[in-house]
């Protein structure tokens, strides 16, 4: 008994010893542990989607941590049980419009508040950003009124636009804005003013510098602007979810389509865990192979603001 | 080359419209020119952002109409924000706005949980793992894909796996917890355990944010300042102390401003993991009075959260607006 606690006592002091000869390795034991803890963490849950995908619904009792059976075609049953293409078709077209309208609009805005200096620049671009923290709630009534042809203007009342995309692409590209506007602005204000005024008395016209110069220069945060537009429509919840009905032919998206297996008399979880698989995936590429952007789009445009 | 079997008589005129227009903008002074490229900008923010507000602040001056086919009935002034604050409005809304001797479902205390426990948690974290990033060692690359990629997850998604983390008799988690006595049997249904998982799923999916800005400011810092202050004898922690803290504080302070206005609106997450019912926070609240057509007290409630996001925003912009040109750069 005192034997041992002689070598544990000695072990533990020679690691101290060790510890304070050479501080540089005990951090670098301590760097991995957090790395491992942070990986687990981060990657469990997306295990556990799996687990929950492979195992059979009727074996989903006290579940442990590894999968009870093994079943792969649980993917195609998804496709099968409801029009899941559909749902994630419809969210793929409705980030698309969002980011359409978000870069045309945006670069435009972008360019005027990155280029210029004129009256009532300060007071417009704190609008704007404020704009951006408003709670969606804030804008939910009045903008249901306005696409249920509840609201009338000189007579004519607003067209129907619930359960079309506009009735989400329209206020997420009001609401994602504000972010791509300040992105895109720090990437026209770093274009030297050389090159514009150099086109311009080479007789081209403001438009035509902007096209000409300012766009093909600034296409790195094009990109960036836009795999961010996509991503943050994708995932978002709030309008997604109220301003549809909820059936694939009405265009709801993907949160719809998981809500479908949450079904009256039983909730398929197998069904469930492997649509959210299946959801996950066209972000999920996004990040992989485009996360220098992402991580440069999301740090800029947060710290610029 | 189409164009050139086009007869000629038919690109002319559309040719010297186009030129017209051209010129005409050309000749704009500039600050007209700039407000005339803000014409979108401004049309799309009025119609889907200004306008919206002021509807809904004015909705929130009348009364609930449950009834009738109009949405809302004579104007009342400010009396629902009145009710609402004193609570004489709780009864008639699905769960009490304020109501202390009900912390858990009453929507203000629930809200202010979730953001106080999320953020503070996620600034940790968020702190810690940005330092991990900031180190070299091998496999960074895919290091940090791996910690970002619950960022990018649909909100739906992330409520999903946390719902299925919980689900009783599925969950391996609820097991071994409510042995231990920290959640009951079946958390999802209880709304002290809900708000806990629901805070659970935020920090797993915006630690990685907070990280990113974060590693942002610390990137910035002059690495040449950590070498005057080992050559002084400054020890691991007087660098952390004297160096990096402060330098990396502004960063920090937009990151905790984003995440604290974020977690204030919390809507998705706590719908798809439990319910509106079981954890009301105040943007469940908006949607569920909404939904039961008294859209006098929703418009209020919504008013109200965006009046404690401006306030906040205000602090943040008198107090750090001096510095480093305010971090909002404007």
């Amino acid at each position: 008994m005192a034997g041992s606690e002689e070598t544990e006592r000695n072990l533990v002091q020679r690691y101290a010893k060790q510890a304070i000869e050479r501080p540089q390795s005990t951090y670098r034991v301590l760097l991995y542990v957090a790395l491992a803890f942070f990986l687990i963490a981060s990657l469990f849950p997306f295990y556990w989607l799996f687990v929950i995908a492979l195992t059979p619904n009727r074996s989903i009792v006290d579940m442990g941590l590894l999968p009870k059976g093994f079943q792969p075609g649980v993917f195609i049953d998804v496709f099968e049980q409801i029009p899941f293409h559909i749902y994630m078709l419809n969210s793929v077209i409705i980030a698309t419009l969002t980011t359409i309208i978000v870069l045309f609009v945006g670069s435009i805005a972008g360019y005027v508040f990155g280029r210029y200096d004129f009256p009532g620049r300060t007071p417009l671009l704190l609008v704007v950003l404020v704009i951006s923290y408003f709670p969606g709630v804030a804008f939910l009534i009045p903008l249901f009124q306005l696409f249920t042809e509840n609201i009338a203007f000189l007579g004519v009342h607003s067209p129907m636009l619930y359960n079309t995309p506009w009735s989400i692409v329209m206020p997420l590209s009001a609401l994602t804005m504000p972010l791509i506007i300040f992105l895109l602005s720090t990437f026209y204000g770093q274009i030297p003013d050389g090159l514009e005024d150099a086109a311009r008395i080479e007789g081209s016209t403001r438009i035509g510098a902007l096209f000409r110069i300012i766009i093909p220069l600034s296409a790195p945060g094009f990109a960036t602007a836009g795999i961010l537009t996509f991503i943050i429509v994708y995932n978002e919840f709030f309008f997604s979810y109220l301003m549809v009905s909820g059936t694939a032919g009405e265009w709801a998206p993907v949160l719809h389509g998981i809500f479908q297996f949450q079904g009256s008399q039983q909730v398929a979880y197998d069904l469930m865990a492997a649509a959210s698989i299946i959801g996950v995936v066209p972000v999920a590429i996004l990040v992989m192979i485009a996360q220098d952007r992402i991580v440069s789009g999301l740090t800029q445009g947060a710290l610029k603001e | 080359m189409a164009t050139e079997n086009t007869p000629l008589t038919d690109r002319r005129p559309r040719y010297r419209l186009d030129l017209a227009l051209l010129n005409r903008i050309e000749r704009l002074s500039e600050t007209q020119f700039v407000y005339f490229m803000l014409v979108p900008v401004l049309l799309l923010l009025g119609s889907m952002a200004i306008w919206p507000l002021l509807y809904t602040a004015n909705l929130s001056l009348h009364a609930d109409n449950v009834l009738s086919p109009d949405i809302v009935g004579g104007f009342v002034g400010l009396q629902n924000y009145v009710d609402l604050l004193t609570g004489e409005a709780n009864p008639i809304l699905r769960r009490p706005f304020f109501d202390l001797s009900r912390p858990f479902t009453s929507a203000v205390p629930v809200t202010i949980l979730f953001t106080l426990g999320a953020v503070v948690v996620e600034t940790i974290l968020g702190f810690a793992m940005a330092l991990v990033l900031d180190q070299r060692f091998r496999g960074r690359r895919f290091a940090r894909v791996a910690l970002i990629l619950p960022w990018a997850v649909p909100i739906v998604i992330q409520g999903m796996i946390f719902y299925l983390m919980f689900q009783p008799s599925i969950g391996f988690a609820v097991g071994p917890l409510s042995d231990l006595g920290l959640i009951s049997s079946s958390p999802l249904a209880n709304s002290q355990d809900a708000l806990l998982i629901s805070i659970l799923a935020d920090i797993w999916k915006q630690s990685a944010f907070m990280a990113l800005l974060i590693l942002a400011g610390l990137q910035s810092i002059d690495r040449s300042l950590y070498e005057v202050a080992k050559v002084e004898g400054a020890s691991r922690l007087q660098r952390f102390r004297t160096i990096t803290f402060p330098l990396v504080l502004p960063a920090l302070l937009v990151a905790l401003l984003f995440r604290t206005i974020a977690a204030l609106k919390v809507y998705g997450v706590v719908e798809t993991v439990a319910s509106c019912n079981t954890v009301p926070t105040v943007s469940c609240l908006v949607v569920t009075t909404w939904n039961a057509h008294r859209y006098g007290s929703a418009a209020a409630i919504a008013f109200l959260i965006a009046i404690a996001i401006g306030l906040l925003l205000l602090i943040y912009l008198v107090q750090f607006r001096g510095e480093e040109g305010g971090g909002l750069g404007i």
